[in-house]
């Protein structure tokens, strides 16, 4: 099989400072790779770069086996790529619907904005995701932290995702919002997208992933089927940079 | 289709609040209060006569305003409109003195105030320079190249036709007397108001309607959020200080027809009154929050002001010190509101 993604020794330097250091990475049609490390690891790098906000210094990029170039967020969304950032990444003066086709405007004939059909696809997809979801007219300046995170994923699933990066999705959420969230992890999952998940959450990244990289001083350390690592041995890569000394593969049938 | 469009001037929209109803509300009380207290004082301020007069007055501030409430939309700030004005004029009376067509000088002045506006554009985005510095910088470059270009003295003499746009007016009526005089029945509806009119009718469209309008306030809401969601920012705002320097220009017209000379030293300090227009009518400096009909309020409010204290023998500089006063106040109070 293709891989969705691969991101290959990739290289990004501030200055002197090596961010990110030939790193390779990967990701199939349905499979969610949890990406951990401490903050400065270089993760957080890889995934901008991944989503067209950032360029990488070297290093190479294939989209569904065919060389990328992503200079643009907007490039990036166009190969299916959608990110949903831990700053959430809305316009506070915008409504729900505003944000939600921010850069990809519905319009009319006449080249105006269509803001009757944005508003009734912004229903519709918010309350997939939030049956309570009201208040579409109102700035998002206004709307409370869980539902600005369902205005994000939204906009990332929303249209036609086939790649979805998730930095720290749950960090600001409730325990019934992070259940949803890892409900629709799941469903996307099932629908063949791949998923990239930044998290700090071990339980979440335990609970949701089926691979995890992991990286530590802009080096890639690892890359594990989640059956073949416990905590232990994913907070040791991710603080010492190497698994423990006396480490066996706790299900030597998974291993590659 | 027809429906959908008829609601783009209604005040609500992407980002209009409850808040910003409130302070147009305010605004516009102000405003209607304003005229109420010079209207008791002199009877002559509620005149047709005047009223044109301060339409008149007051079209030339609300086309810098407008393109400021677009510039102040994104987080920006426009400096040089006053300076881009003086030179967008001079440029017209100099072609006209030359022999162009009153028209096409015209135009080519737009034109020129475009071209300062994508000047400051590039600056901001290309060079990073911050609006501030960058509009200063062409405050000042405009001004001087007007009076360069003008040995800083008038242009006067500049035809009928020159003098068309400023001081014309539609509907207006003339009766002959028996004696051979004649009587102004109306005196009709000056162009500059009906320019202005159009002007804030396309703006508000372009804001509300649009997706470059769309793209204006979330750039200002959050530039950020803007690039990451695939808006192109540098083209949004460089799409905004061109409108600004067009309608400087547009306003360098106006004012110079008005006059029918063209003058260099025009529109010195107009960036402050149009910067006031927008804030007074609930843009806010911070960017993503303004909008065309509040600046136009604000704009009014610039108007009555002038016009009624002029009326009632206030000097000039008790005039500006008054103004001062209120933008001061209705950012004060707008502050009030959203601390709340």
């Amino acid at each position: 099989m293709t891989p969705l993604v691969e991101m290959i020794d990739i290289e990004r330097h501030f200055g002197g400072v090596h961010a990110v250091d030939g790193v390779s990475i990967d990701l199939y049609p349905g499979e969610v790779v949890g990406v951990l490390g401490h903050n400065g690891a270089g993760k957080s790098c890889l995934m901008r770069i991944l989503s067209g906000a950032m360029e990488p210094s070297a290093g190479k990029i294939r989209i569904r086996g065919e060389d990328a170039r992503l200079d643009s967020p907007h490039q990036a969304r166009e190969l299916g790529i959608e990110t949903i950032y831990q700053t959430l990444a809305l316009a506070d003066h915008l409504d729900a619907p505003a944000n939600l086709f921010l850069g990809r405007e519905l319009r009319t004939r006449w080249g105006n904005l269509d803001d009757r059909r944005m508003l009734e696809e912004a229903r519709k997809v918010l309350s997939r995701l939030n049956p309570n979801f009201r208040n579409l007219g109102d700035p998002v300046s206004r709307l409370s932290g869980g539902q600005r995170q369902v205005i994000a994923i939204a906009r990332a699933i929303y249209f036609d995702v086939k790649v979805l990066i998730m930095d720290e999705p749950t960090a600001a959420l409730g325990p019934a919002e992070t259940a949803m969230v890892g409900e629709l992890i799941k469903q996307l999952r099932q629908e063949g997208i791949g998923i990239f998940l930044v998290s700090h959450d071990l339980h979440d990244v335990f609970d949701l992933c089926d691979r995890v990289v992991i990286m530590n001083r802009g080096h890639k350390v690892g890359s594990h089927r989640i059956e073949e690592v416990t905590k232990d041995d994913v907070l040791s890569l991710i603080i010492k940079g190497a698994l423990p000394d006396d480490w066996r593969p706790r299900n030597a049938g998974a291993v590659q | 289709m027809a429906a959908a469009d008829s609601t783009f001037l209604s005040i609500k929209g992407p980002g209009s609040i409850n808040g910003e109803a409130f302070h147009k509300l305010s605004a516009l009380a102000t405003l209607a209060l304003l005229v109420g207290a010079f209207a008791f004082g002199n009877s002559a301020f509620l005149s047709v006569n005047n009223g044109l007069t301060l339409l008149l007055q007051t079209s030339v501030i609300g086309l810098l305003g407008i393109g400021m409430t677009m510039v102040i939309i994104t987080g920006g700030i426009d400096l040089s409109v006053g300076s881009v004005l003086a030179l967008s004029g001079t440029v017209a009376g100099l072609l006209v003195k030359a022999g162009v067509p009153v028209p096409v000088a015209m135009t080519v002045a737009v034109g020129v105030g475009a071209v300062c506006g994508l000047i400051n554009g590039l600056v901001i985005t290309r060079m990073r320079i911050t609006p501030f510095v960058a509009t200063l910088g062409m405050m000042m470059i405009a001004r001087g190249t007007a009076l360069q270009l003008t040995g800083a003295a008038p242009i006067s003499q500049l035809g009928e036709a020159f003098g068309w746009l400023g001081n014309g007016a539609l509907f207006r009526m003339v009766e002959k007397m028996p004696n051979g005089l004649s009587k102004v029945v109306f005196p009709g509806i000056p162009y500059p108001a009906i320019l202005l009119l159009i002007v804030a009718v396309g703006a508000a469209y372009l804001l509300r309607r649009r997706r470059l309008g769309r793209h204006i306030y979330a750039v200002g809401s959050n530039e950020e959020a803007a690039r990451l969601s695939g808006v192109n920012v540098e083209r949004t705002k460089i799409a905004a200080y061109v409108m600004s320097g067009a309608l400087a220009g547009l306003a360098g017209n106006v004012l110079m027809s008005r006059l029918v000379t063209a003058q260099p030293n025009e529109g010195v300090m107009y960036e402050l009154d149009a910067i006031a227009s927008a804030v007074i009518g609930g843009a806010s400096l911070m960017g993503g929050v303004g909008g065309v009909s509040g600046t136009m309020i604000g704009a009014f409010i610039i108007g009555v002001l002038r016009n009624g204290l002029n009326m009632a023998g206030v000097s000039a500089f008790i005039q500006q010190i008054i103004i001062g006063f209120v933008v001061i106040l209705a950012v004060f109070i707008d502050q009030l509101r959203s601390r709340r």
